[in-house]
């Protein structure tokens, strides 16, 4: 009998020395670019801010960081560190899968741009990589979000527009949290695949609360009021426009 | 006897299975860094980018590199020279591809891992994304960083080293900022004369002309330079004459702080004679003509810095005391290091 004891001790030990582990499950975030009503078309589709003045978009990228997922309760669930580059002329760049616990989910929070400790933390790797273009180098600091294209309106050379925002001190920071509530709860479990399908408005850069003219704002590169005063438009410029719970 | 045999199996297998796994080499070797007694806490924490042999080697060779410019003609180590405490010696301003100037002038390299803020306006804000800013910059080595990526990656060379260092996968640009910072890492200059009299190291001693000039360093200079790196990293306006030529705001770039305009980094001290000329636009040749400007060339403007609003006046012993003290700030030991010193890169 002895052998037994000893193997059914082994038995209880391994058990013991089992990771306790929380189910985890997945969410996906389908990303759309539109521009007002239209699905976003870089170079070719023309746009009017609110101004009425007519331009075009030749670039229209902004990172996502920090995501934490509401329960039902309100409480958050931080979620781990995760930062994304959703970037127009790259397709795969707009579905975004968050691992998370096991629950049931109302509303998806995270921040547009980058939090100020990866600015000062040296070189990354992966999205925050700056060799995607996104990080000023005299100045050091990622461009959270970016948008190029050209306006008659604009007076700069080849009527460009240039908004590269960034800056992630405390004075003028253009990081911006965004907290979105899905119209049904969504339920993360192994097995399912809950999905949320977001609009991404480029014209809410240009509208509220700064309305912006291309005529005396056209070039935005360093971090500072104007690049904060855009931030802040765009913060509002995602919308929950479908929901699957499957 | 069959209980026995099970007993002796298991045993084996617990060895068998606790063994080293055969496939996997050693790894990159540690390397140990010398660090002065008598320093305060390195700012740039090392222990996120462990040195290795491997790692410092592959450092070197990137920065002695020319390839790393867009025509493959300037090297880190161009403009940085080590005879000269890894500054420009001779160019006021920094130099580039295609015959580019820069702005201002190449900065010594060395205690770089106690340093807070790099260039002269403060603009980057670590150690391992400095070399992003020379790397990239049209008046420097004017190199697209992705295709100097991709250039790595092509070179079978750099592929095996950057393997021996950092293990499987590709270089990628973190990679290439952590090997170079490596070999940053290892550019300290700690044991000039200077050093040697402050840790009282037996039969050294300051000449007479030295102890003048170190006492008339304290009283004048060191509140700006202050020991023991001969800096306290901050920005401040020297009262340098504005240079209309260069139109240089300084610091007011990167904080848009009218506050700040004309204020540039208070550079160390430590082997100042070997790297002139001096300021941040080079204009002064000749040490003399720092000592000159501080006593009687100031300008007054309004970000002008208190500590010499009114001049720092000198005496011609004091400068020339002053000169002796500078010069125990030589460190030979830094300036003749092997392991630092330019390589031929052949392949």
């Amino acid at each position: 009998m002895k052998p037994l004891y000893f193997l059914t001790a082994c038995l209880f030990l391994f058990a013991a020395c089992r990771k306790d582990t929380v189910e985890q499950g997945t969410m996906e975030l389908e990303f759309r670019n539109v521009a007002g009503n239209q699905p976003l078309t870089l170079n070719t589709a023309t746009y009017q801010n609110a101004e009425g003045e007519n331009f075009t978009i030749s670039a229209f990228k902004y990172y996502l960081s920090n995501f934490s997922l509401v329960k039902m309760d309100n409480s958050e669930v931080k979620l781990p560190a995760a930062y994304f580059l959703v970037d127009q002329a790259n397709e795969a760049s707009r579905v975004i899968k968050l691992a998370a616990p096991k629950g049931e989910y109302r509303a998806v929070k995270f921040l547009v741009g980058v939090d100020s400790t990866r600015n000062v933390s040296g070189a990354q790797t992966g999205a925050l990589d700056v060799v995607h273009g996104m990080f000023w180098s005299w100045n050091s600091g990622y461009i959270m979000a970016k948008l190029e294209g050209y306006s008659p309106a604009s007076t700069a050379p080849e009527n460009r527009l240039t908004f590269h925002i960034g800056g992630f001190r405390k004075e003028n920071s253009a990081i911006q949290e965004v907290l979105l509530t899905a119209p049904i709860s969504l339920t993360v479990e192994s097995g399912r695949l809950p999905q949320l399908m977001i609009d991404a408005d480029a014209l809410a850069w240009f509208n509220q609360p700064f309305p912006i003219k291309f005529a005396t704002t056209s070039t935005i590169h360093v971090p500072g009021e104007d690049a904060a005063k855009i931030a802040a438009n765009y913060r509002n410029m995602f919308r929950i426009t479908s929901v699957t719970d499957l | 006897m069959i209980r026995q045999a099970i007993y002796i199996a298991c045993a084996f297998l617990l060895i068998w299975s606790c063994r080293r796994n055969p496939g996997v080499s050693p790894g990159p070797q540690p390397y140990q860094l010398e660090l002065p007694p008598d320093f305060p806490e390195p700012v740039y924490d090392i222990s996120q980018n462990p040195l290795t042999v491997e790692g410092i080697a592959l450092g070197r060779r990137l920065f002695y590199d020319p390839r790393l410019s867009r025509d493959s003609t300037i090297s880190c180590g161009f403009c940085h020279q080590q005879f000269a405490a890894f500054a420009h010696f001779d160019h006021p301003l920094s130099h580039g591809i295609d015959n580019r100037t820069g702005i201002r002038s190449v900065p010594g390299l060395f205690n770089l891992i106690w340093q807070k803020d790099f260039m002269w306006d403060g603009g980057v804000n670590h150690l391992e994304i400095q070399p992003l800013t020379p790397i990239t910059d049209p008046d420097e080595m004017g190199e697209d960083l992705a295709v100097l990526i991709s250039r790595l990656n092509a070179d079978a060379k750099y592929r095996s080293m950057f393997k021996a260092a950092f293990g499987e996968g590709e270089i990628n640009s973190q990679r290439l900022f952590r090997a170079l910072t490596q070999f940053m890492v290892t550019m300290n200059s700690f044991h000039s004369k200077y050093d040697s009299v402050k840790r009282q190291a037996p039969g050294v001693a300051f000449t007479y002309e030295e102890e003048q000039g170190y006492q008339v360093f304290q009283q004048k200079c060191a509140s700006c330079h202050k020991e023991p790196l001969f800096t306290d990293g901050s920005f401040r306006n020297n009262g340098l004459p504005y240079n209309a030529a260069l139109n240089d705001a300084g610091r007011m770039r990167i904080t848009n702080n009218t506050g700040d305009y004309l204020k540039f980094k208070v550079p160390s001290l430590r082997n100042i004679m070997k790297s002139p000329p001096y300021m941040h636009d080079g204009r002064f040749y000749d040490i003399f003509n720092v000592f000159d400007h501080y006593s009687e060339g100031i300008e007054q403007t309004p970000t002008i810095d208190p500590l010499v609003q009114n001049g720092i006046p000198l005496t011609e012993d004091e400068k020339r005391h002053l000169y002796f003290f500078l010069s125990t700030l030589t460190d030979p030991g830094f300036i003749n290091n092997k392991s630092l010193s330019e390589i031929l890169i052949e392949d």
